[in-house]
């Protein structure tokens, strides 16, 4: 079969190098528009404050070889493609073979970061980053995967998470144990307080009221300068103690160091975090795993499917999205209260409407409804990022261009697949073009 | 009174940019269903390359007064109108007819894009450009209170209108104009009649940025500094605007302009400047929770 | 639930009462009066179809019966076994859904991306949440529901089976044919254990051999043989295939712009002047 194509291919290369050529030259000449006033012309200003033009022709012409470049490339590239191999759902099943082994070896390679040789402080402070994510990525994976509910605002329930355990810390002293529930409740309540109002929109609309409200407590936050410090943020957020045993550089008796005997180290507050992080994302998904076998994650399933049947079938539809809006809140909220605990300071500038973007990115590129896709596309996302560090503002650009390029590649995301929650026989994963996404 | 007629003044003349930019929303909603997240970034795009343009135009010296003007606003529409062209073909066309978050992501990455490379290839700093267009009249005095209407207020208001009545006659009148119509109906119909829906939808895209880049401009030369971050702001009010006025409903994406114009301005001036966004973003909600389908938009039958 | 009424006496319902009035039904969308003060009754474990001409009026009645629109006037009364009567008007769809009344949809409405089986597992929600403790009680893994669930699952597959689905049980719905999704979709509603079954259209589509399948399984679910142990359901539908209406009704009403114009059983209705004229037109169409 590839033999077929590539012969085809070889018997059509003149045409296929003029098509390229002439494809390629339009390429450049957009780019060439493209660059040349906005790459080509800089604004700088003059010492007089005025404005002046800087010239960088040289930067132009190399983005537009680059263009023409890259065109010819994608263009052969697409010609010498064969067809797919495997059709949709048979790919789908061995994706779904793989993820079975790839899961356990994921999970124990994160239970053992912390003591693979050449871990240091670094890698542990991106692997709670990473997971910080993933916990997200799960947390809104209930809402927009499983519910269908397309939410823009995901993190204000971060916030709600974060600044609820700052104030009940700072203003009633309680210990990180006892604010973590009280945040995650905090953060559901509001879950469904702005839940209730959106029940009846739908799609777009969803969308676009949620990224209100998670600009509205933004900037709520950012104004209420007598409860939240406003601009400047929170700081002196206690840091969390290994029950009751803080870390300590002192290693006196009551520390962690001194209780267990060990020598103090910073570290060990890091490692702590990394399992605390751990274990809060492990029970986001093992609280999701379930409930999607329960009938109330069939119930979001089939919402997301079929709102009008699941009327017609007798479930309260107003019950099931608040439970799945509070649900998504809730986790928001425990990942939010991490996030203030570790960081020991907060701001509203943490929680911009940016991070529901990439939360949402997240959930999309790893495939709705999918739980180790998500994982992966919050790491890959955000480790990614990381890697890319010495690009320094050109991180972002290539962030954003991954995002567009990714979705491109793979609309579904990397597991679009669904994995039944029951069956009679063998369970066998269902192919992602009969997923509905959900209109919510 | 005074106050408040000067509050109108300005509210009407910041609601005609939000209205400029609303266009370009509701008309890619109302052709392929989906939020173009990057429009808010082609404003933004639109006010660096009228920036650029005026620089080399104006303080180059090659050109004065209202013709200099006309010129920035062509070469501003003509190349930010590119920028939409190629936002479409790049992240949205590869996408047609697949699952609606990806373009939606793809859109949002696409925002990220737009920003960043501005801020790369311009620089992160604010751009500060002397005013353009100066002096105004004073409509009416009250006390030591005097109703300034300025010149670049005028300009604002004459030239959204005059801009918006040409699209109004490219929608209503052209063939272009009803090939979008159609398009807009029923896409898959549309292309079995013979309509080429893939350039239909291009010049969507390039009609709405030329639109951003008169926004653009307009705000450029109103309050004289931008920077690559305006785009976000600007675009979540104008979207905010559609909606309010019925998403693909191209009067009522005027029609929001104006009132989240008004509501931030009369916010400003009356409440709290702090809290103009909570105002525009609370009417928004309360509106759609009313009334889901916008003031203006086309009620939604429920088909059982 | 305020809108239950106490039966006055005979607590036990018998076969041919009614177990729907429509009393004087009128729906109107702005100036379109779509029904117009339409009255009839279903009986119990009958089947009773509601034909008439495009644009009569039936899928409107229907969506008033099971509460996606809400009437402009009249009563619609569902009489339940135990003699209560619900005013069904008053109460929102998933209320309607469980008091008793399951509907299919004219255009099929499966959640096409889960499996057939799991289709009818969420038609079973209400009392399978209940087991669950809202949620809670599932979550920790208590025996409750391991019990209910494995309930649920057999009578899904009761009906899997009495539709000739069980080969396709982990299929997803969407990977269907269409008949077979016909079927599925009869199923799932019966998995809600209705008293009333209201299907729009379910002959629309099938071959001929499918309607005499269809035929069949209607009349077991009207004399509950179609899977042992469940309970005799009435049923009311929407029909355009006249062949299947003919056969299997126990009772007709014909409806024309909004208004009952004739009822009675099949070969009254089939003789009857008036629905002549208005629907069957020529007496040979009505064998199409």
């Amino acid at each position: 079969m590839s033999g077929d194509v590539a012969a085809f291919a070889m018997a059509q290369r003149p045409r296929l190098a003029a098509a390229a050529l002439k494809d390629a030259g339009i390429t450049a000449l957009v780019a060439l528009a493209l660059f040349a006033p906005l790459v080509g012309l800089r604004t700088d200003v003059a010492p007089n404050g005025a404005l002046f033009l800087r010239p960088r022709w040289a930067e132009v012409a190399i983005l537009v070889l680059l263009a023409f470049a890259l065109r010819l490339g994608l263009v052969y590239w697409q010609a010498m493609r064969g067809p797919p191999r495997l059709p949709s759902a048979a790919r789908a099943a061995v994706a779904a073979r793989a993820g079975r082994l790839f899961a356990p070896v994921l999970l124990g390679l994160a239970v053992l970061l912390p003591f693979i040789p050449g871990t240091g402080r670094y890698e542990l402070d991106l692997g709670i980053l990473v997971l910080t994510y993933v916990m997200l990525g799960w947390g809104l994976n209930i809402v927009v995967g499983l519910a269908g509910l397309l939410d823009l605002g995901y993190v204000a329930f971060y916030a709600v998470g974060a600044y609820s355990y700052a104030l009940l810390a700072q203003h009633f002293g309680f210990s990180f144990w006892v604010c973590l529930p009280l945040a995650g409740i905090m953060a559901a309540f509001w879950g469904v307080l702005l839940g209730f109002p959106v029940l009846r929109l739908r799609g777009d609309y969803l969308a676009i009221v949620t990224l209100a409200f998670g600009e509205i407590i933004r900037v709520v936050l950012l104004n209420w300068v007598s409860l939240t410090g406003g601009p400047n943020g929170m700081t002196g957020i206690p840091r969390p103690s290994f029950f009751g045993l803080p870390f300590s550089m002192s290693g006196g008796e009551g520390t962690f160091a001194g209780f267990f005997g060990i020598e103090p180290d910073p570290i060990h507050r890091v490692v702590f975090l990394y399992y605390l992080i751990l274990i809060l994302a492990l029970l986001t998904n093992w609280v999701t795993v379930r409930i999607r076998r329960q009938p109330l994650g069939r119930a979001w399933e089939a919402m997301r499917e079929d709102e009008i049947a699941c009327r017609a079938l007798g479930i309260n539809i107003v019950a099931t999205k608040l439970t799945a809006f509070a649900l998504g809140a809730m986790f928001g909220g425990f990942a939010g209260a991490f996030f203030a605990t570790r960081q020991g300071f907060i701001s509203p500038e943490s929680f911009t409407f940016i991070e529901s973007a990439i939360i949402l990115a997240i959930v999309v590129l790893g495939g709705l409804g999918s739980q180790i896709g998500v994982a992966v596309a919050a790491i890959v996302m955000i480790g990614g990022f990381e890697l890319f560090r010495d690009l320094e503002e050109w991180r972002m650009l290539v962030f954003g261009a991954a995002m567009v390029v990714i979705m491109v590649l793979r609309p579904r995301g990397l597991v679009g697949s669904r994995t039944p929650t029951v069956a009679l026989g063998q369970r066998r994963v269902i192919a992602a073009e009969h997923v509905a996404e959900g209109r919510g | 009174m005074a106050y408040a007629l000067q509050q109108l003044i300005n509210g009407i003349s910041l609601g005609m940019i939000y209205g400029l930019i609303a266009v370009g929303y509701t008309m890619v909603y109302g052709i392929i269903g989906m939020i173009n997240f990057a429009h808010g970034d082609i404003f933004m795009v639109g006010a660096f390359v009228a920036l650029i343009a005026i620089v080399m135009i104006v303080s180059g010296g090659l050109m004065e007064g209202p013709g200099a003007l006309v010129l920035v606003l062509a070469i501003a529409m003509a190349f930010t109108s590119l920028y939409g062209w190629t936002v479409e073909r790049v992240a949205y066309r590869p996408l047609r007819g697949s699952f609606r978050l990806a373009p939606l992501i793809s859109a949002i990455g696409m925002s990220i894009v737009l920003q960043n490379f501005v801020q790369v290839s311009q620089g992160a700093r604010v751009k500060p450009l002397e005013p353009q267009v100066t002096g105004g009249f004073e409509i009416m005095r009250d006390g030591d209170f005097a109703v300034q209407l300025s010149n670049m207020q005028i300009l604002i208001v004459c030239t959204t209108l005059f801009v918006l009545a040409v699209f109004t006659w490219l929608v209503t009148r052209t063939s272009l104009g009803r090939a979008m119509r159609a398009c807009e109906q029923d896409r898959r119909m549309a292309g079995l009649l013979g309509i080429d829906t893939d350039r239909t939808i291009s010049l969507t895209f390039v009609i709405g940025g030329s639109l951003a880049a008169v926004a653009g401009t307009l705000y450029l030369l109103r309050y004289g500094v931008i920077d690559f971050y305006i785009g976000f702001l600007a675009g979540v009010k104008a979207f905010t605007a559609a909606v309010l006025g019925g998403i693909g409903s191209l009067p009522g994406a005027v029609l929001g302009g104006l009132l989240i114009g008004l509501i931030e301005t009369f916010w400003s001036a009356y409440f709290s400047v702090q809290y103009k966004d909570v105002a525009a973003f609370s009417i928004l909600a309360l509106v759609l929770i009313l009334m889901p389908t916008g003031l203006l938009g086309r009620q939604e039958v429920e088909k059982v | 639930m305020s809108a239950t009424l106490a039966a006055a006496a005979d607590p036990a319902a018998r076969l041919g009462d009614p177990i729907l009035e429509v009393d004087q039904l009128t729906m109107r969308f702005g100036g379109l009066l779509a029904v117009d003060a339409v009255s009839f009754a279903a009986r119990r474990g009958e089947i009773t179809a509601l034909i008439g001409p495009n644009g009569a009026g039936k899928t409107t009645v229907f969506n008033c019966i099971t509460g996606f629109y809400r009437p402009t006037g009249g009563a619609l009364r569902l009489h339940r076994a135990d003699g209560a009567a619900v005013e069904l008007q008053r109460l929102k769809d998933h209320r309607i859904a469980r008091a008793g009344v399951a509907r299919t949809f004219q255009n099929i409405r499966l959640f096409p991306g889960m499996t057939a089986l799991e289709n009818l597992l969420v038609a079973q929600h209400g009392p399978l949440m209940a087991a669950t403790g809202f949620g809670i009680g599932a979550l920790l893994g208590l025996s409750g529901y391991a019990a209910a669930e494995r309930a649920a699952i057999g009578r899904a597959a009761a009906w899997l089976r009495a539709t000739g689905l069980i080969d396709r049980a982990d299929d997803p719905a969407g990977a269907l044919p269409y008949g077979a999704q016909r079927r599925l979709e009869i199923a799932r509603a019966m998995c809600t254990g209705p008293a009333l079954l209201c299907l729009d259209e379910p002959a629309a589509g099938l071959n001929p051999r499918e309607s005499e399948e269809l035929a069949r399984l209607l009349r077991g679910i009207r004399d509950g043989s179609a899977v042992p142990g469940a309970g005799a359901t009435s049923v009311l539908l929407i029909e355009h295939d006249m062949g299947i209406v003919m056969r299997i009704s126990d009772h007709v009403v014909v409806l024309d712009h909004g208004k009952k114009i004739a009822e009675g059983p099949p070969a009254q209705v089939r003789e009857d002047r008036h629905v002549i004229a208005a629907y069957l037109g020529e007496p040979e169409e009505e064998q199409a």
